[in-house]
């Protein structure tokens, strides 16, 4: 028992410890190359009145909400560096534990404004895509749902190969561009295959190959971040539906275009962001050849001050709407987000977020975006409201 | 529209910020193998970020900070715009993406000018009380 407890302690004091700590575990050489040592762990409760969210039984309170994950790189020269990273969650009824490689990649930069990786590699996709697993580094308990969906993460990573670069403006700031071309790997646990089960639907298979593109201007304002993302994807899927006949799924057209701004002042950050998916799928099955067109949108607004050290508050708004051309109004077709956050640093390494979400709308059940026909078979109810206090380590 | 009056303030503020002349208490050094003698704002800015890691005569360059005190706080102030734990989180962004390794980070003036002297293509920040003599100062313009 106290070797269990001490043990507790020392991991406590690995994660939540000092610098001095951090640089002599963590930070090392090998053979004369840098080596660093990172991992991060969150934990979650959430409660909700009446429908219950994210695949998890929030009406009735919820700790289902875990995650974590750790990473090795080595510079292996001042151009070239090699890392990888794991990732592992348990999202109600999604992630179930297993782990995923969430990155792997070699990097060379052969100049400031030119540089490749290759590997499976987080895509740059607005302001926080490649970022949106990583709880430490947000103001927020979870990121706008509108536009970075904890459910469906097609859009993380992909296997294949980046170009990137940064280039100087002098007086007029910096430009920083990625470009990539690679395929979206399966995402068996997510939002999209335990969504469609409700429907009779058991995918097999489902994955997409993509380009894509971001450029963003460092404007001379200091502080002032603009710019934009665009993706152009095209996905194929197969399985069975209800009658346990084959079922197949391909993308005529599929992208993603997506704007943002940022702007810092000291404590203060004010973030915007838009996003349209245009989606135009096929369905072959025994019910005949069908197609889909969906023009999604979402956008946010968020505003967040870091008080002290210790303190810091927030709120966005959010809508998403998951037909473009459909009725806006109706709560089958939006989801608005209403949010505050207070986030305690109890450390450098630590913190705790308390958030409500305010919400309207539920965005169809077949939007797999939040809200689940099997996790609300009492029927949706129009509005929801959220509390979710979430603690994270990482080191 | 008193939303909007604000920030054209802020914006204003921030090209002010940009722009003014200011009187440093801190002094930016380099490991000697630098050949620059002076760097820009701009430069240094993007060194920091870790967007630019190259100078003229300098084919490799690394940022080297402190953890806290006095100058960490006037550097981050003029030359970067962000406060610690901003340019922390942008660090572990980074590094949790794969883009970047976290830059080493000491507790005193000595131990960044100790650290910069023995490393070639570093380049850091101490006051201006620090010895300077084994490492080259560069100036800002």
């Amino acid at each position: 028992m106290m070797h269990s407890i001490s043990k507790s302690v020392m991991l406590a004091m690995l994660f939540a410890g000092t610098g001095m700590l951090h640089a002599q575990l963590l930070d090392f050489t090998v053979d004369g190359k840098p080596v660093q040592v990172h991992g991060f762990v969150s934990q979650a409760f959430t409660a909700s009145d009446d429908n219950n969210f994210l695949t998890m039984n929030t009406s009735a309170g919820s700790f289902a909400f875990t995650d974590f994950g750790g990473n090795i790189s080595v510079e292996l020269t001042d151009k070239f560096r090699v890392g990888a990273q794991f990732y592992d969650r348990n999202l109600g009824q999604l992630g179930k534990w297993h782990p995923q490689l969430d990155w792997a990649s070699g990097d060379y930069k052969f100049k400031d404004w030119f540089g490749i990786r290759a590997g499976k590699i987080k895509t740059v996709l607005g302001l926080y895509n490649d970022t949106q697993d990583l709880e430490s580094l947000h103001t927020w308990a979870i990121l706008p749902e509108s536009m970075y969906p904890l459910d469906l993460r097609s859009t993380i990573a992909h296997i294949g190969g980046d170009f990137y670069g940064d280039i100087g403006l002098k007086r007029l700031g910096s430009l920083s561009y990625t470009a990539y071309a690679g395929l979206i790997p399966d995402d068996p646990y997510g939002g999209y295959v335990y969504g469609v089960k409700a429907y009779g639907f058991n995918v097999t298979t489902l994955g997409a190959r993509e380009e894509g593109g971001d450029l963003r201007w460092n404007t001379p304002v200091r502080g002032l971040l603009a710019g934009l993302s665009y993706i152009d994807a095209d996905s194929q899927g197969k399985g069975t539906e209800a009658l346990g006949l084959p079922d197949t799924e391909h993308t005529k057209k599929y992208e993603l275009s997506q704007f943002y701004v940022q702007y810092v002042l000291g404590g203060l950050r004010l973030d915007g962001e838009y996003r349209r998916t245009f989606l135009d799928e096929v369905t072959l099955n025994s019910y005949g050849p069908y197609e889909t067109v969906l023009d999604n949108r979402a956008f946010y607004g968020s505003a967040s001050y870091r008080i002290s050290k210790w303190l810091e508050v927030g709120s966005y708004y959010s809508r998403f709407y998951l037909n473009w051309r459909g009725t806006l109004s109706n709560p089958d077709n939006h989801i608005y987000d209403k949010v505050a956050t207070v986030r305690f640093d109890v450390t450098n390494h630590w913190d705790i977020k308390i958030e409500g979400h305010f919400m309207n709308g539920y965005g169809a059940t077949d939007a797999f975006q939040g809200f689940y026909l099997q996790d609300n078979q009492q029927g949706l109810k129009p509005n929801t409201n959220l509390l979710i206090i979430r603690t994270g380590l990482e080191f | 529209m008193r939303a909007i009056k604000l920030l054209f303030a802020l914006v204003a503020l921030g090209l002010y910020g940009d722009t003014s002349a200011q009187t440093s208490e801190i002094r930016i050094i380099a490991n000697p193998n630098v050949d620059a003698s002076e760097i820009s704002r701009e430069e240094l800015l993007r060194i920091f970020l870790i967007t630019k890691t190259s100078l003229p005569g300098a084919t490799h360059v690394e940022p080297v900070l402190e953890t806290a005190g006095v100058s960490n706080e006037l550097f981050l102030k003029e030359y970067i715009g962000r406060t610690n734990t901003a340019l922390m989180t942008y660090y572990r962004s980074l590094m949790f993406t794969g883009k970047a390794s976290i830059p080493k980070s000491f507790g005193s003036d000595a131990e960044v000018a100790e650290y910069v002297a023995k490393t070639k293509g570093a380049i850091g920040y101490v006051g201006l009380s620090a010895s300077t003599a084994r490492v080259k100062t560069l100036k800002v313009r």
